[in-house]
């Protein structure tokens, strides 16, 4: 087995990851026919300050990754075949893994540790209340204030997040805010109990590009600020580009690529990352039309991937698996996340010599100081 | 002449004052619309419905109050004489004996007096028996609908079967049933059957010698379990507590269809699910975040569920299974006046007021109804 040494052993004062997701299998009920596997031997791994961007394209699994570490996706139909999601103790509590936590103990996770921000702002405010009244509730779930220290806590957090005349805001109804505002509104209230991860799926999908741009930066100056860990969900490249430190590449329930922003914009090593790339239209490039999937993973020298050990083959459900590759009904048998160069994950076919590695671990990012100059190494590999 | 069109060129852009100005176009000054006043047949209900609760309601002390005419005290809306019997309203027939406002019925009790307190009744049981389908309609419907699947079908099932039978036959059943419940209630007699049984076992099941040992018995089952003693008063309000579960247990059904509806498609809306990912509870969801959004539907089906409870009420009293004579309600006085139609005198006055009286209630409660639903339509809104 791959036997590199892992982040956290190689330097001591290296941040701790705040929440790992550890080869996540997480299946549906299929009406009767065979179990839709929505989800399969995915980890991630994030830290304080980062900006985990998962990408891919509708359906690859991105938002049920987000869902399952809320523990929101209601079972049955839902069902974690395999995995653990580890967050890390907050010096009072433990480790826990949260799929093995009762209901109870989740709630008091949900919005305290873990806040999630939605795709929708048009509706992910109750209409019948107020903005303050909503992100009062949020506080008043997880601490003990009274409505007056609520109100001047929830009037911090709609100051933080830039909405101008917060005292007047408050007491607005959520129909009275545009989308731009009530995302403020939804990151706000998602802020207000301080939580170390928060989980936005596809924030500024909604939202026009001007206002998407305000939130990511907003995004990105909370994370700094609030040494906050966030999985940012997007289809969108250019989001990527922007607001992300490390970026998964998902297709298909899997992890196809991992790696630091730049590497996966530089060196792309799988095919899909590079048809994901190449279909960024380009204003004055002359090209009149974009390559299709088909056309980027049919060509059989991109799918050669260079392993540590021995080539390997990219990874791609809907190709015939070369030989060697192993079959069993395991679930993820055929699959192995490898590292192909220092820290640089890459999809590929398991086969016999290519075996899993250390798992997805980047602790670099805009926030990791320390680590600038480790980072500084792994861009000169 | 010269004034305007200097104005005119020193102003190129600016329009004639005869033509209207763009802006005015644009923005018509519009009517602002008060949605409590949105719909005149609401408004005019809520004031007839004023004026008739009132004067049912304020009265009922007075009317339900012990009359001392007659020498012993009965209540007001009992005591009459039989002399004064089948007069007509002094309203048109001013009567030479007893003057009646709206005449007398078959005892000489007046008819305002009764029909004041018929109304009191009817209306208080329509309004119990409302509140109580809203509050099992909304339970039921949120219940079946924030669980959905299979238990949400059971549910739906079960109302789908209560639809399917008649209405009235369901509340007559509901009715009888609850009244028989009471009965035994009160005077124990299946009680009563059930200790002489127990004694007679206790004898090795030997017949009883004669009748003598028998009444014996039956003295003494008597003794060990008496029939409760219930004041009149007390029966009356047992008897409308079984009227208002027989009412109240058949008109949910709709509430709860129409409950379900809205549960089913709120629970998918994004802020429940971004209530549970602030780490609200199932209850905190059901109670603080979908039914205040089902305030609307419910505050409708509510206001068209009062007049619906009162007419099966009177319909009830009507058939004489409702409220139980001499309490007056608006169906058992129109009960009371249909036999007094006939060919050769009629006392035409005993059924048109009580039909009068019922006719324009519930006209007026149809009415706020309406004005509620057409005051809580977003889509009316911005008409």
């Amino acid at each position: 087995m791959n036997n590199a040494p892992t982040t956290n052993a190689a330097t001591a004062s290296a941040p701790r990851p705040v929440l790992t997701v550890r080869d996540l299998a997480v299946s549906f009920d299929n009406r009767g026919g065979p179990r839709l596997r929505a989800v399969d031997s995915v980890s991630m791994t994030m830290y304080p300050g980062q900006t985990l961007a998962v990408v891919g394209e509708s359906g690859c699994g991105k938002s049920v990754t987000a869902l399952t570490t809320m523990r929101l996706i209601p079972s049955p139909p839902s069902r974690t075949d395999r995995g653990s999601i580890v967050l890390a103790g907050n010096g009072s509590t433990p480790d826990r893994d949260l799929l093995q936590l009762d209901e109870r103990t989740l709630r008091s996770i949900r919005g305290r540790e873990i806040a999630m921000i939605f795709q929708e702002p048009m509706t992910s405010l109750n209409p019948v209340f107020t903005v303050g009244e909503q992100i009062n509730e949020a506080i008043r779930l997880h601490q003990s204030a009274t409505s007056a220290q609520a109100r001047e806590i929830a009037l911090a957090a709609m100051d933080e997040v830039g909405i101008t005349n917060p005292r007047q805001r408050l007491d607005q109804y959520p129909h009275q805010f545009s989308g731009g505002m009530r995302q403020r509104g939804m990151i706000a209230m998602a802020l207000a109990c301080k939580p170390r991860v928060l989980l936005a799926d596809e924030p500024t999908t909604a939202l026009d590009v001007t206002i998407q741009a305000q939130i990511l930066d907003l995004l990105s100056a909370l994370r700094a600020s609030h040494r906050l860990s966030v999985m940012l969900i997007t289809h969108d490249m250019g989001v990527v580009a922007q607001a992300a430190d490390v970026v998964c590449v998902m297709y298909a329930g899997r992890v196809v690529e991992y790696a630091a922003v730049q590497d996966i914009f530089r060196t792309p090593r799988h095919p899909y990352t590079r048809a994901l790339l190449a279909c960024i239209p380009r204003p004055g490039s002359g090209s009149s039309r974009l390559a299709t999937i088909r056309e980027v993973m049919d060509d059989p020298a991109a799918m050669r991937i260079d392993a540590p050990q021995i080539p390997a083959t990219a990874w791609w459900p809907w190709h015939e698996a070369p030989a060697g590759v192993r079959r069993t009904a395991e679930l993820g048998a055929d699959y192995a996340l490898v590292e192909v160069q220092p820290r640089h994950w890459v999809g590929v076919w398991r086969t016999e010599g290519v075996q899993p590695g250390r798992a997805p671990d980047h602790a670099g990012g805009a926030a990791g100081e320390a680590l600038a100059g480790d980072a500084a190494v792994t861009m000169a590999n | 002449m010269s004034d305007t069109a200097s104005s005119a060129n020193s102003r190129p852009g600016s329009l004639a004052p005869s033509e209207p100005s763009v802006l005015a176009i644009m923005a018509p000054p519009r009517k602002r619309d008060n949605p409590l006043t949105r719909s005149l047949a609401g408004i005019l209900g809520i004031v007839v419905l004023a004026v008739i609760a009132a004067a049912c309601l304020l009265t009922l002390p007075w009317t339900l109050g012990a009359s001392n005419s007659s020498g012993v005290p009965i209540p007001r809306y009992n005591a009459g004489e039989i002399a004064n019997a089948r007069i007509p309203p002094s309203l048109v027939a001013p009567a030479a004996k007893e003057s009646f406002v709206l005449g007398s019925d078959a005892l000489g009790r007046s008819l305002l007096i009764r029909l004041l307190a018929g109304g009191g009744v009817s209306l208080a049981i329509g309004l119990a028996a409302a509140l109580l389908s809203v509050v099992i309609g909304t339970a039921y419907g949120t219940i079946s609908g924030f669980i959905g699947g299979r238990v949400d079908a059971v549910m739906m099932r079960i109302v789908d079967i209560l639809y399917g039978l008649p209405y009235v036959l369901l509340v007559v059943l509901l009715a009888v049933a609850a009244d028989s419940v009471l009965a035994e209630y009160i005077s124990r007699e299946g009680a009563r059957a059930a200790w002489m049984a127990d004694r007679i076992a206790e004898r090795g099941a030997a017949p009883l010698p004669d009748a003598a040992a028998k009444a014996t018995l039956e003295s003494q089952a008597l003794a060990a379990i008496p029939p409760r003693q219930i004041s009149p008063t007390g029966r009356a309000v047992l008897d409308l507590g079984v009227l208002l579960i027989a009412i109240g247990g058949v008109s949910w059904l709709t509430m709860a269809r129409v409950i379900r509806g809205q549960v089913l498609s709120l629970k998918q809306l994004p802020f429940v699910e971004s209530a549970r990912a602030i780490g609200a509870s199932r209850r905190r969801i059901i109670f603080v975040h979908l039914l205040p959004n089902l305030v609307g539907p419910i505050t409708v089906y509510a206001a068209l569920t009062v007049p619906q409870a009162i007419l099966q009420e009177s319909f009830l009293s009507f058939l004489g299974i409702g409220v139980k004579p001499p309490l007056p309600s608006w169906g058992n006085l129109a009960a009371e006046g249909l036999p007094e139609l006939n060919p050769f005198q009629s006392h035409w006055w005993l059924l048109l007021f009580p039909c009068l009286a019922l006719g324009v209630t519930l006209l007026a409660l149809n009415f706020v109804g309406e004005g509620i639903r057409e005051a809580l339509d977003p889509k009316r809104a911005r008409a």
